[in-house]
């Protein structure tokens, strides 16, 4: 009988040391190598957006400082050409009138076998969205803060929506249109429209009209590296 | 006794059972794709700001030094004035521009099953196209002479398709300007733009060039809405 106890005891010690390791493991696994090599990837990729955060404020504040310099009598043409260009370019921050448009995914509660994919905003509803605005005078359009230029994609990456590369959106989708209020309302409201087609879907669609709204400017670079002026 | 002794073996083995599916589970989750995917990801996004970065420094040198000559008189001022005219037309798609690129037709195939004109090209395959392109880098895009701006709309109006309030008929002929094998790809892949509309009867055709020339915008600007916001 003591032998059992004997047999018992180690038994036991063995499967302590087990354990022990067996916990070390499970702690261990959240931190494989591919794992630590995002990890630093995502923190040199927030320090990376901090220095251009701030190189973009410094180009945004010389803007100023330019117009101020050039400032005086004389080529007014000039000057407000650059404005309007500036406008179109997405360069500089906008207010005026307009609407704010909120997209988001379906609160209907799927019945068994439907597919939920019908139910979930695609880029391809937000870019129906967009060209609405588009079609109906809107001079500026942000979404969650970040400017369309000519040359914005709109692309579905899982949950998320990817604007400009590098600009990960999350729903709800708040896009902020400057233009005609009442133009801009009716043309994501009017019969037959997008916000009908979406509302099937049970997709989520609001349109505020507003006496301001604010659109930032881009921030980024904006040289071409293919386009060259022609002749 | 014989009881504890049951009993202690029922411990035992209920403990390696927890033990080994601790183990496969921590073998299960080593690996995965996913994370593959994000860094995948995260590099594309660091490239994108490292040259958002390179070209901010470029544009506040290019500014700094502007603002210098606007402090030396008026006819350098109004030179550096100009210079900035151009740099901000040039972005906002108000200069015609060249460069290596791709010419892509759109039109209804006419040896299709269905006979030509079995499917309507619709707005959605056009701006589907254009926002492939932009994806994929196109910096400059207009379809049948009508360059894309940050307002342009590519819309259905009755049988035909609107871009800047101007009416455009099929063929359609995109061009973009970007790494041209890039901007081919990004819509002949598998289950791309162009497999989808062959399937739909819409012949596209994606050609890679040296040089594309992609027009100014011609039309009028007016902007009575959006005012600049005042700094300072």
């Amino acid at each position: 009988m003591k032998g059992l106890q004997w047999t018992l005891a180690v038994v036991g010690l063995f499967l302590g040391i087990m354990l022990a390791l067996q916990f070390k493991i499970t702690s261990e696994i959240n931190r494989t190598e591919q794992v630590e090599r995002t990890e630093v990837l995502a923190t040199q990729l927030t320090q990376l957006k901090e220095v251009r955060d701030l190189l973009q404020e410094q180009v945004n504040s010389l803007r100023t400082d330019f117009d101020r310099a050039s400032a005086g009598p004389g080529d007014g043409e000039l000057k407000e050409g650059l404005d309007k260009a500036r406008i179109l370019a997405g360069v500089t921050e906008l207010t005026g009138p307009g609407v704010e448009v909120t997209l988001n995914d379906s609160n209907v509660t799927l019945k068994p076998g439907e597919n939920p994919n019908l139910y979930v905003l695609h880029d391809e509803d937000i870019l129906h969205v967009l060209n609405e605005l588009k079609a109906a005078g809107a001079e500026a359009i942000s979404m969650n803060e970040q400017r369309l230029l000519a040359n914005t994609e709109v692309r579905c990456t899982g949950p998320t929506i990817v604007l400009n590369r590098d600009k990960r959106l999350a729903p709800p989708y708040i896009i902020t249109a400057i233009g005609d209020p009442h133009t801009l309302e009716s043309a994501i409201k009017m019969k037959g429209g997008v916000a009908e087609t979406l509302q099937f879907w049970g997709i989520q669609v609001g349109v505020k009209k507003m006496n301001q709204v604010t659109v930032p400017a881009y921030s980024g670079g904006i040289k071409f590296e293919y386009a060259q002026a022609a002749g | 006794m014989n009881r504890s002794i049951y009993i202690s073996i029922l411990a035992v083995f209920l403990m390696f059972g927890m033990l080994l599916s601790f183990q496969f589970r921590s073998n299960g989750s080593n690996g995965g794709g996913v994370p593959t995917e994000r860094y995948h990801e995260l590099t594309v996004e660091k490239l994108k700001v490292e040259t958002d970065i390179a070209q901010l420094e470029e544009e506040s040198n290019d500014l700094a030094v502007k603002i210098a000559d606007a402090g030396r008189g008026r006819t350098t001022a109004a030179e550096a004035m100009e210079k900035e005219l151009d740099k901000i037309q040039l972005r906002a798609g108000l200069i015609a521009v060249t460069g290596p690129g791709v010419e892509i037709v759109v039109k209804n195939d006419s040896s299709a099953q269905y006979g030509s004109g079995f499917y309507n090209i619709r707005d959605e395959n056009l701006l589907l196209l254009v926002n492939d392109l932009r994806g994929a880098g196109a910096e400059a895009i207009s379809i049948n002479g009508q360059r894309i701006l940050a307002t342009s709309e590519v819309r259905q109006a009755g049988n035909h398709i609107n871009v800047n309030l101007v009416k455009i008929s099929p063929p359609y002929n995109i061009k973009a300007i970007g790494n041209p094998g890039q901007l081919k790809s990004s819509l002949e892949i598998k289950d791309g733009l162009v497999e989808i509309l062959a399937a739909n009867g819409v012949l596209v055709e994606v050609r890679q060039l040296e040089q594309v020339s992609v027009p100014a915008y011609s039309g009028g600007l007016g902007f009575d809405y959006a005012k600049h916001v005042q700094k300072g």
